[in-house]
């Protein structure tokens, strides 16, 4: 279980990976898109870190909501709405809970994911994001069945995930910049694929850091 | 990069610091955030017209504020989408009890803010918000089929939107009437650009695409978008012609229709040379016997210092003639009534 004082720890998480990952998500950005999404990412997570870090909030719900409200604010591009509304839904998905089990999690993601989805109005398959979080949820959903540990099941996510960002190099872009490159956009890497692996493996380091620690 | 400006980062809050000195007879900031502009008369009862967008496109977007116009605009960065909730402040604040309708460019980073801030104005406020997402620059892509989501830029022909949706919510119609009527004009304007030099974004500070001395790029869009055709620089008239087709077929038209046109420079090209399309332009109309109702030739959606211009041409009824010539007053675009 994961208590309402540890959340801010996965922002900071989240925040730090965004930050060393800057120059990389530049890298892969550029070759299809207008290269700002290190940018954005980086500088949308630690808006959003900073938002909660001070915060006295015991609703986790509410933390993700004002952290994500804060993202849009900060950083109002694309990805970073599409994230900011991530984390808006999941905050509105969580109300009213103070502390996280495996099935929160699971929650936490899947509304993730479909604040992602409704934003971007995309589907799995397109090339996008949604192609490297919606594995993750699944591994996750299948890990609650199985009665894991939060740590393997993180662990499974991240894994999921980094497969499923892979498996972009064989989609058609349908959306953003890449889309105009049709079939020439086939074998990209897609960048926003890539932030969803990021966020699994700050996920992952967050549950190890709060595991390694003190219970809580 | 040799602009007249203080420095990058203060590039847009002191154009609107400029805007708001020369014209506090029109328009207002929403509290302090001078990204948030409203026109400084707010009529009760009447719907509300917001839209945003990036900077750099002046009169685009927040220079059609203003009487039979626009009640409020959004402001981002040099072409960057305004934030959720600068455009909700704005909401707010031109919400006056009769809903808001919201009409911007077709770009997804501000489709995914403005739902947002529609949204949030629902659930915060309650205030019922509508939309209308322009895109007509017949070179970015093609018709859409029915039920499919139209995936063409929006250009200068949002300013024929702006105008008569402007015009109906002054004469006081219902959000519903308004949104159909921004929607009427959406279907009836097409628009193509030519880019004959880049432009060079402030914070960059160098130019965003390459284009040699003697070349153009027809179907440019108006942030550098890639075109349809890169070549050697024609003649004025065949750059017309080449541009004009495609708008003429995409719609399309019958002998006895009546239009307006408008030709948009996109920042560093003079008057001269658009008048100079608009005689070209007004000979192939008159050939196909499209008859011109009135014709618009200046700066209405720029790219910088981009050079090259943009035609639209915008298909006219008897309600949408009406609305076009109605009086506006907004401090980039005045007109008496026609």
């Amino acid at each position: 279980m994961i208590r309402f004082n540890k959340i801010k720890k996965l922002f900071e998480q989240w925040s730090i990976i965004m930050l060393s990952n800057k120059k990389y998500l530049i890298e892969i950005d550029s070759v299809a898109g207008d290269g700002d999404l290190g940018l954005t990412m980086s500088d949308g997570f630690k808006a959003a870190y900073l938002a909660v870090a001070d915060s006295e909030e015991t609703d986790i719900g509410k933390i993700f909501y004002k952290a994500g409200k804060k993202m849009s604010s900060a950083v109002p591009s694309t990805m970073g709405t599409l994230m900011a509304s991530g984390l808006m839904q999941a905050g509105m998905a969580l109300k009213g809970k103070d502390v996280l089990s495996l099935g929160d999690i699971v929650q936490l993601f899947e509304a993730y994911k479909q604040g992602v989805e409704f934003r971007g109005k995309a589907k799995a398959g397109e090339k996008t994001f949604l192609d490297g979080i919606a594995p993750a949820v699944d591994s996750l959903k299948e890990d609650l069945a199985k009665g894991e540990t939060i740590l393997v099941a993180a662990r499974n996510a991240l894994k999921a995930s980094e497969k499923g960002s892979e498996m972009t190099k064989t989609m058609l872009a349908v959306h953003g910049r890449a889309a105009t490159r049709g079939e020439n956009s086939r074998e990209l890497l897609d960048a926003g694929s890539v932030v969803a692996v990021l966020l699994m493996q700050g996920f992952l380091e967050f549950v190890r850091l709060i595991e390694s620690g003190h219970s809580c | 990069m040799k602009k007249i400006i203080n420095s990058p980062e203060n590039f847009v809050n002191e154009m609107l610091e400029g805007i708001y000195s020369a014209h506090p007879d029109m328009v207002k900031p929403v509290a302090e955030d001078v990204r948030c502009f409203v026109s400084a008369k707010k009529i009760n009862g009447k719907v509300g017209i917001a839209t945003g967008g990036g900077s750099g496109h002046l009169p685009l977007f927040l220079g059609y504020v203003g009487e039979g116009m626009l009640d409020g605009c959004a402001i981002g960065d040099v072409f960057q989408s305004p934030s959720p909730e600068q455009i909700l402040e704005v909401t707010r604040a031109i919400s006056s009890g009769a809903g808001v309708l919201y009409i911007y460019g077709n770009y997804n980073g501000d489709i995914f803010n403005f739902d947002m801030a529609a949204e949030m104005a629902d659930f915060e406020d309650g205030i019922k918000v509508e939309t209308v997402v322009a895109g007509e620059d017949v070179a970015s892509a093609g018709p859409s089929a029915p039920g499919q989501k139209n995936t063409r830029r929006g250009v200068a022909g949002i300013f024929f939107v702006y105008k008569c949706a402007g015009a109906a919510a002054a004469e006081m119609l219902n959000l519903a009437e308004v949104k159909r009527i921004a929607e009427k004009a959406c279907e009836n304007v097409r628009t193509m650009g030519v880019a004959l030099s880049p432009c060079t974004v402030p914070r960059v500070g160098r130019p965003s695409f390459e284009l040699g001395e003697d070349e153009m790029e027809i179907g440019m869009g108006i942030h550098g978008e890639p075109g349809i055709r890169r070549g050697k620089l024609a003649s004025a008239d065949a750059i017309v012609d080449e541009m004009l087709k495609p708008i003429i077929d995409d719609i399309p038209y019958a002998a006895g229709d009546e239009v307006a046109v408008l030709i948009n420079g996109l920042g560093a090209t003079p008057l001269e040379e658009q008048y100079i399309m608009y005689r070209r332009v007004s000979q192939i109309l008159k050939e196909k016997d499209i008859s011109v109702y009135r014709a618009f030739v200046g700066e209405y959606a720029t790219a910088m210092e981009m050079s090259g211009a943009s035609i639209t041409l915008f298909k006219l009824d008897d309600e949408l003639k009406r609305l076009l010539a109605a009086p506006a007053n907004t401090p980039f675009f005045k007109q008496m009534q026609l």
